[in-house]
């Protein structure tokens, strides 16, 4: 059970997004209790009249306020694209729970519950994954999601089946927004950090896959390990490559494939620690960035102290650039790894037969592995493209510098897929060149257990096969965590 | 009416009628010919009957020698047939999600036309098979993700070869997927429903089936094909939304365009002038005397996005009617049949996908600023703020500015090229590949994108000239943005609880089914083609 309203880490995003209950704290609903009342005794401003106003200028007809909270919700429902995965949603939803338990959005506990009783039932809403460009917020996403949670139509899904929102938020509380509730249920970059979040998660994932998968490789190639050397790494200084350099001789203890005195190797082994190095030193900055976002209040305006004061705590820009931060370094860790499958294919490289296979030639063994791995290696680079870099003005020049943070988000989460198949790939080469290895020597405790691992969801390559079902095999046991360690 | 392949007058309109509708496919008799005639060298070679000099086998790559960097090892004729199931088994090794169906079938589409010419030494039954699926409604599952389009798209086409070319006698055999009757099936399963049998390949058929980019080339015909009727459609939103911005249309005079002849812009300019024309609305600002440049430059820049589809389309247009196969038997070209060459390498199409995206990422960049300009109070000629309606609340059309620039930025990052990079595969053997799958893969989308920014500029447009139709009763649209608006207003279901995303939906619906230009031709005559100039 995570409480929402106490701190929220990037773990228990991921952990909501698959489906970990949640519900609201005592203390977010005392704080939300009185600063609502704040809010009521400052006599509850029409916040949607006043924005209203200040967007389109003074109008001829009259309308009333929930007339006016109808239209503005469903007038920020603009998004297009495929719809986002369910997971993605619930991350979202819980996100934006979050923002509004901080109690600085003038908002009822029940506009927090609302989304939280969501959550529980598994009542999803579809929001399209594209139209949003982080500033002020995620308006578009979150607004698919509101009118959900306000049954004013739209679609959702619950226990598999589409529905319309009437049939799937059926058994939920019956919540009637206040104008400001509305508002602060889709005013933040919440889709972003929701986003940004499961790709930190993914991310930490996948680094520690690449370890194992530069350990595997570095007995493979016989590799020096001066390079992992404390001593060696200390001298730079960097903390990620010493972490590196730390795993690495837990993962090779007792090897005698890789050792002190063999000759110099090629960077994609040599360089590894700072490659993979300098990714969790990027990661571990990204964290705190999207840390502090899950526990920021991104709203706006905030109710403080009695005063409806405006701000741009909506704009995602912070987030924005930690997510361009992370498609970098995500896409420098798939291409060191690309080298070395490059390398374990390569029989002049390694002194080991041609693409790890006996009778080549007829068998082509492993050929192809290192071009899927090329190709979304180059696909990376294309995706690392900063989104951030862009600002195109929107809003009648009021919302005139955006952040591009959802699409910097999806991106990064894009890359997390490729790179999750190019580390598959990488242990599925280097656990069958590791079987001609034992032939000359035993492998590292650690090293062997990987390898055995791999074996269990595909056997070793005698005569050719179909290497997608290999590929796809060990990949989702990428994604699941079995090769971290 | 039946596409009829003989390698050499596919069109993209036939590229898209048998993708998307359907069509049926048949194979030209003059082409089994050609087939008969290199199979029969390539037959003679394998049993013994060529012979260099000294009375040795001739060896020709792919056919008695491994792959790639493999091409070393010579292979005994005796063992092509496991040479050939394991080339499309070991070669299978896409990963992700499936293209989508329309893609799947070009494919099929294009690698059947390629084997029609009779270069690549294949059984005309393996084209008949590839032919049979199309008909028979059987979409291959090709996984998106990790080809490098050099040589060519190995692993997407040997995912149809699995399908195609596996043994009917063993039923553990992997034989892909596909999708038949609305199901997924295994290609076995596939085959058997439809009663076609699958090929036990000879010598050759390996590469006849996967050496070529015809993935790159589907999916990048497709989005061609899409693009370039997105012009057109961007002419007719750029016509509306100047006519609701009381534009000046000196800035489309043909002696203007004249001084700077691109025939893109002289052909944009004609299409502007044409679908303008008797319009109450253009030139009556007093004192106007030119717009901004999203409007007064779209003949610049949708010529220039014309000009670069019109060059990126015809080098898909002859790649569609081009062998790519590796090694390409030409007989009566040489003493020795066989030649290796590189015609599978994916860079042709590549390029043109890449710069396909940069066209296209202006296109929809011109129109988000045109369709700002319209949201925008101080901006658009006295338009109300965001297009709102003042009978009721909301903040308008606000929302789907944003939408148009989020798009129009995603496109940026998009548009960054696949085809520069490159890396070394197969023991350098195959040391410089394409990417040109990913860069056609991107093109899809790019154009997906821009599709949605003008149907959002449509649906603005829409939105501003019915605001001055109210206003001015009896004022005059032009010809052609006249029945635009007809078509978009008579196509919107009647719901005020309509959000805008589900407005952009209906939008699109009427974009695709031509029924929009199809008005407006009806209404203001022809309007000129990518490439056309007048």
């Amino acid at each position: 059970m995570i409480t929402l309203g106490e701190r929220l880490t990037i773990a228990q995003v991921a952990a909501v997004a698959a489906g970990a209950e949640v519900v609201l704290g005592e203390d977010a609903r005392a704080r939300m209790t009185a600063n609502h009342a704040d809010f009521v005794a400052m006599g509850s401003p029409d916040v949607l009249e006043m924005k209203e106003a200040w967007l389109t200028g003074p109008r001829a007809g009259e309308a009333s306020p929930w007339e006016r909270l109808v239209a503005f919700v469903r007038g920020h429902c603009a998004g297009v694209g495929a719809p986002l995965p369910v997971p993605a949603v619930r991350a979202m939803l819980a996100c934006r729970a979050q923002v509004l338990a901080h109690g600085l959005s003038g908002c009822r506990p029940e506009a927090a519950e609302q989304l939280v009783a969501m959550l529980q039932a598994g009542v999803h809403p579809v929001v399209p994954s594209q139209g949003s460009v982080g500033a002020a917020g995620d308006l578009a996403p979150l607004a698919h999601a509101a009118r959900v949670a306000f049954r004013l139509g739209g679609q959702a899904v619950r226990d598999g089946r589409l529905l319309d929102s009437d049939a799937a938020m059926e058994g939920l509380p019956e919540f009637r927004p206040e104008p400001k509730e509305a508002l602060s249920v889709i005013n933040g970059a919440t889709l972003t950090v929701a986003l940004a979040a499961l790709a930190c998660h993914q991310a930490r994932g996948l680094l520690r896959t690449a370890e194992v998968g530069l350990a595997m490789s570095m007995e493979v190639v016989r590799a020096n390990t001066g390079m992992v050397r404390f001593e060696v790494l200390q001298s730079r200084g960097h903390g990620g490559g010493v972490r590196v350099g730390r795993r690495l001789r837990e993962l090779l203890s007792e090897s005698t494939l890789a050792s002190v005195d063999r000759r110099p190797d090629a960077f994609s082994i040599r360089c590894a620690p700072a490659v993979l190095g300098s990714a969790w030193d990027a990661l571990s900055h990204i964290e705190e960035v999207v840390e502090r976002e899950l526990n920021g209040a991104c709203d706006n305006p905030l109710v403080i102290a009695r005063e409806l004061v405006d701000g741009g705590n909506f704009h995602g820009a912070p987030v924005a650039l930690a997510m361009d931060h992370l498609k970098t370094a995500l896409t420098q860790v798939a291409s060191i790894a690309e080298r070395r499958i490059f390398r374990m294919t390569y029989g002049v490289l390694t002194g080991l037969p041609s693409f790890l296979v006996e009778s080549t030639g007829l068998n082509s063994g492993f050929m192809l592995a290192q071009y899927t791995a090329a190709s979304l290696v180059s696909e990376c680079k294309g995706l690392s493209m900063p989104a951030s870099v862009d600002a195109i003005p929107t809003g009648q020049h009021h919302e005139d510098h955006v952040s591009m943070g959802p699409i910097a988000a999806r991106g990064a989460l894009r890359i997390c897929d490729a790179l999750a198949e190019v580390l598959a790939i990488e242990i599925l080469v280097a656990a069958q060149g590791l079987e001609f290895r034992m032939e000359e020597a035993p492998l590292a405790p650690r090293v062997e257990a990987l390898r055995a691992r791999v074996r269990e969801v595909v056997p070793r390559w005698r005569e050719d096969r179909v290497l997608h079902l290999d590929q796809q095999a060990v990949a989702a046991g990428v994604r699941a965590g079995r090769y971290e360690d | 009416m039946a596409v009829t392949l003989d390698g050499q007058n596919l069109t993209l309109e036939h590229v898209v009628a048998v993708a998307r509708g359907g069509e049926a496919v048949a194979v030209a008799a003059a082409s089994y010919e050609e087939m008969r005639r290199s199979r029969a060298w390539v037959e003679d070679l394998a049993e013994g009957r060529r012979v260099g000099p000294g009375g040795e086998p001739l060896v020709v790559y792919g056919i008695n020698t491994g792959f790639g960097s493999l091409a070393r090892v010579h292979i005994p004729f005796e063992q092509v047939r496991e040479l050939m199931r394991n080339l499309i088994r070991s070669h299978a090794a896409g990963i992700g999600p499936s293209v989508d169906a329309d893609a799947a079938r070009a494919m099929v589409l294009l690698r059947a036309n390629a084997l029609t010419r009779g270069a690549s030494g294949c059984r005309p039954a393996l084209v008949d098979l590839l032919v049979g699926l199309l008909n028979a409604g059987i979409t291959p599952v090709i996984p998106s993700r990790g080809s490098c389009g050099s040589s060519g798209d190995l692993a997407p086409l040997s995912h149809l070869g699995l399908i195609v070319s596996h043994a009917v006698d063993d039923p553990d055999e992997e034989t892909g997927s596909a999708w038949v009757d609305g199901e997924l099936v295994s290609g076995r399963e596939a085959l058997a429903r439809r009663g076609l049998v699958p090929l036990t390949l000879g010598p050759k058929e390996g590469l006849a089936i996967n050496n070529g980019a015809q993935l790159t080339t589907a999916i990048a015909a497709l989005a061609a094909y899409d693009a370039e009727r997105l012009v057109l459609l961007a002419e007719v939103a750029a016509a509306m939304s100047i006519e609701a911005l009381r534009g000046v249309t000196r800035a489309f005079h043909p002696a203007v365009h004249a001084l700077r002849p691109y025939a893109g812009a002289l052909a944009c300019a004609a299409n502007l002038r044409r679908l303008l024309d008797g319009s109450g609305l253009t030139d009556t600002v007093p004192g106007k005397v030119q717009d901004a440049y999203s409007l007064r430059c779209t003949p610049t820049v949708l010529g220039a996005a014309r000009d670069t589809l019109a060059h990126t389309g015809s080098q898909i247009r002859v790649e569609l009617n081009a062998v790519t196969d590796n090694p390409v038997i030409c007989l009566d070209a040489d003493e020795d049949d066989a030649f290796s060459a590189g015609l599978f390498h994916g860079e042709p199409v590549g390029i043109a996908a890449d710069v396909m995206k940069i066209a296209v990422a202006e296109l929809a960049s011109l129109s988000e600023r045109r369709l700002f300009r319209l949201t925008t109070g101080n901006l658009s000629a006295r338009l109300p703020a965001s297009l709102r309606r003042d009978d009721r609340p909301g903040v308008g059309l606000f929302g789907l500015q944003t939408t148009a620039a989020a798009l129009v930025s995603e496109n940026k990052s998009l548009a960054w090229p696949a085809s520069v990079d490159s890396l070394p595969t197969c023991e350098d053997q195959e040391d410089h590949v394409a990417m040109s799958t990913t860069a056609a893969r991107r093109a899809g989308e790019v154009v997906g994108n821009a599709r949605a920014v003008i149907a959002i500029e449509l649906l603005c447009a829409a939105r501003a000239l019915r605001y001055r139709l109210d206003a001015e009763p009896g004022v005059s649209l032009g010809r052609g943005t006249r029945a635009a608006l007809d078509v978009l207003e008579s196509g919107l279901r009647d719901d005020d609880e309509a959000v805008p995303s589900e407005r952009v939906t209906e939008v699109l619906a009427l974009m695709g089914e031509h029924t929009l230009i199809d008005a407006v031709e009806a209404a203001a005559g022809r309007l000129l083609r990518v490439g056309e100039s007048p």
